[in-house]
């Protein structure tokens, strides 16, 4: 079977119009490795028919998760939780969800941690080449083409990835939303994951696009706070990055518990009427 | 066990077009991985036990792949599936020792099982993997990898059948997890995390039917891998 | 979609078939041993047809499951024994590498979604010491060595037999009378098996596979004759 990857691979940033010949079980990635499809009637169906019922545990790592996004005053903040569920297990309390692609570059991660970690790697080797190629840092509108390209390619294959790509680019902060549909969006503000719906409410209760850094620090990490609080898949750390004019800085790392009675200690300080009872 | 009793098309049988099962490629030949990470070692250990279903055809199988002096690949899953990873591993170890003159760094090897994991994405090796060793400086890490390459570097990791009863414990007793200030973390000694991983599978093979028999432990130090074979139940 | 709509429909189902076979390592090489029966599903199909085939000097393989899929595989491995033959190195191929060399076949016969639907059991001989040697490979490609093997009813029936039967220094002469009961106890249980059995033996001295010969049985045990519910002694 032929497949034409001219359109796959951009053709405005480096490579011209390339066409492989690739066999019925394989398709092609960078200069010589392949991701090999099952030879059966239905490859996107086949995963869900060997592990019937048990995909999600067995193969999926990351699943369920907070993460956000927003461009304000001075650049983009970025604000996660890091805990990785398989079905009700924890696969991991210590997941890094925010992925640096390169210096001026990062990546957040929701739905399947491989498919994220991997196509956000692969997009750091594009960036470079593209580097390489023009002699100029890559735009963040056409890093997030590339991952959206690379992942359309496996449409309806079963990929399962929500991401933010931010950077600081010749038109300063930029903000996209990329996930396996294909989807690709330019945003000031995104929340993706089991938990966003939680986090998106405190976020737009507290967002102004005047913030003070620290202030859009503390509204981030807040935001994912209440979500670990109510959403049972989300949880353990909340890690902060601040993209600037000069790339991006990790800002901090805290353990959601610790915050929850930081938080409440604050809160009882702050009540000036004491609570009322029943 | 593959029943190779009855074809579902008895000879003269009227329908003919009865449902044929699709071919299943994978089986779960169980077993359990683990890795405990210090300051200037790091041990594997896995159990042999291999299981089929509810047999056990054969007591003692490998689930340890040896990179090199300071790198050892632990996996747990489907005996098939790893033998072949085991095979692309080694070789692509070997043409990477030919192609930079140089042997394969900790964080070479992880990132690499990584990225051979995902290129069967959509067919993976039903396996679950560990990789420990010793970095640049001699302190020991280990990264725990899921069946497609997702994996993250941490001090202790255990993978396979038998995480989740071991895990927590590894948690509490490695990371001192429940501790949040981290106080009285234990730094535990390599003669520590020897006997720590001993119970740890003792207790593991007591519960979960596909850990038994022999526990394998590889010692990986500056002076070298050293190995010690210690009996679990073999019931 | 990718691949798909001109792949073919492969075999999903087994349907001439070979029941157990079983095999012991013995201290001065091993022990392996089949009925002649293949069956079609219930029916008997062929009686005396060779489950066990000499691969060299120094190494014997049997076969259960896909009769078909095994004569594929036959003619594979003598091909390449004949180029082996024909490198003249005076350097045999080890039972190892026959081992190891199956197992690729049949994982890469699964990973095309294509199985050969065979248990193989290969026995033989490390020719410069005389030590045997016994592995395992199963139509998804797992493989295995060990002091006993057996497959099918065997891992059942023969497997506990063998492992009680098993020493360290278990002679090939010992080992032939031992792998004969298994056959004698499969046949009387395994609804697919027959009295027509062969045996092989691979030492330093070589590899033999006998010709089929009938088991000496005998149907007087107690439980046989009067059926095992009449002489049981529970109330119930």
């Amino acid at each position: 079977m032929n497949i034409d990857l001219s359109e796959a691979l951009d053709t405005k940033y480096g490579r011209s119009g390339l066409s492989c010949e690739v066999g019925p079980d394989a398709v092609e990635l960078g200069e010589e490795h392949v991701l090999t499809i099952p030879n059966v009637p239905r490859p996107d169906k086949f995963l869900s028919d060997s592990f019937k019922g048990q995909e999600a545990e067995v193969l999926k790592f990351a699943h369920g998760t907070t993460t956000l996004a927003f461009v304000f005053k001075h650049g983009i903040i970025a604000a996660v939780d890091s805990r990785a569920s398989m079905g009700v297990y924890i696969g991991s309390g210590t997941v890094k969800k925010i992925i640096e692609i390169n210096p001026f570059l990062l990546g957040t991660m929701a739905g399947g941690a491989a498919d994220c970690s991997f196509w956000e790697r692969d997009l750091g080797r594009q960036c470079r080449l593209f580097e390489l190629r023009n002699k100029e840092r890559i735009s963040v509108a056409a890093a997030s083409k590339l991952l959206v390209n690379s992942v359309s390619r496996f449409r309806g294959m079963g990929l399962s990835m929500g991401t933010m790509i931010m950077g600081w680019d010749k038109t300063g902060p930029a903000l996209f939303y990329v996930d396996n549909d294909g989807t690709r969006l330019k945003g000031n503000l995104f929340s993706v994951g089991s938990g966003s719906t939680f986090a998106m409410g405190v976020l737009d209760i507290g967002y102004k696009y005047d913030l003070s850094v620290e202030e859009a620090c503390e509204l981030g990490r807040r935001s994912i706070y209440h979500a670990t609080h109510r959403d049972g898949a989300s949880g353990g750390i909340i890690n902060i990055y601040h993209v600037g004019e000069d790339g991006w800085t990790k800002i901090s790392s805290e353990d959601s518990a610790q915050k929850h009675y930081q938080y409440k200690a604050e809160s009882t300080e702050q009540a000036s009427a004491p609570m009322v009872t029943s | 066990m593959m029943d190779f009793g009855t074809p579902v098309l008895e000879p003269g049988s009227a329908n003919g077009t009865k449902q044929v099962p699709q071919f299943n490629p994978y089986q779960d030949n169980g077993g359990t991985v683990a890795s405990i990470a210090g300051d200037d070692y790091v041990i594997v250990a896995a159990d042999t036990r291999f299981t089929l279903g509810y047999s056990i055809p054969t007591r003692k199988i490998s689930r340890v792949l040896k990179i090199n002096d300071k790198v050892m690949l632990g996996t747990a899953g489907m005996q098939a599936d790893t033998c072949a990873l085991h095979k692309v591993i080694s070789t692509r170890m070997r043409m990477y020792e030919h192609d930079n003159n140089k042997r394969m760094t900790f964080n070479a090897v992880s990132q690499m099982l990584s990225t051979v994991l995902y290129y069967k994405r959509f067919f993976p090796y039903y396996t679950f993997n560990i990789v420990a060793g010793l970095d640049d400086k001699g302190e020991g890490w280990v990264c725990g990898y899921d069946a497609i390459g997702s994996f993250e570097q941490r001090k202790i990791v255990c993978n396979g059948a038998g995480t989740k009863l071991m895990q927590p414990v590894f948690d509490n007793q490695v990371d001192w997890a429940q501790s949040w200030d981290g106080a009285g973390k234990p730094n535990l000694s390599l003669e520590q995390a020897t006997d720590l991983m001993k119970d740890a599978f003792t207790s593991a093979a007591e519960r979960e039917i596909t850990v038994g028999d022999t526990l394998q432990i590889y010692k990986i130090t500056k002076d070298g891998i050293q190995l010690e074979e210690f009996e679990l139940k073999k019931d | 979609m990718f691949g798909g709509q001109d792949s073919k429909q492969h075999t999903v189902q087994p349907y001439v078939t070979g029941t157990s076979v079983i095999g012991l390592k013995c201290a001065d090489g091993v022990v392996l041993g089949a009925d002649t029966l293949v069956s079609y599903g219930s029916l008997a199909k062929n009686r005396k047809t060779s489950r066990l085939m000499t691969v060299s000097n120094h190494c014997s393989l049997g076969f259960s499951g896909e009769y078909s899929d095994f004569q594929e595989i036959k003619s594979t491995l003598e091909e390449l024994m004949i180029s082996e033959y024909c490198m003249a190195d005076n350097i045999p191929m080890q039972p190892r590498a026959i081992h190891q060399y199956l197992a690729r076949v049949m994982y890469e016969a699964r990973n095309k979604q294509d199985p050969l639907y065979n248990q193989l059991v290969i026995g033989g001989v490390l020719p410069a010491t005389g030590e045997g040697y016994l592995g395992l490979v199963d139509l998804l490609g797992t493989n295995y060595e060990s002091e006993m093997i057996a497959t099918g009813y065997g891992t059942y029936i023969a497997l506990p037999l063998l492992r009680k039967a098993y020493r360290p220094d278990i002679t090939v002469a010992e080992g032939r009378k031992v792998i004969e009961d298994c056959l004698r106890v499969l046949y009387y249980r395994d609804a697919r098996s027959i009295d027509t059995v062969q045996i092989s033996t691979v030492t330093k001295e070589g590899a033999e596979t006998t010709e089929p010969f009938k088991l000496e049985t005998s149907w007087d045990f107690k439980k046989f004759k009067a059926g095992s519910r009449l002489i049981d002694e529970s109330t119930w």
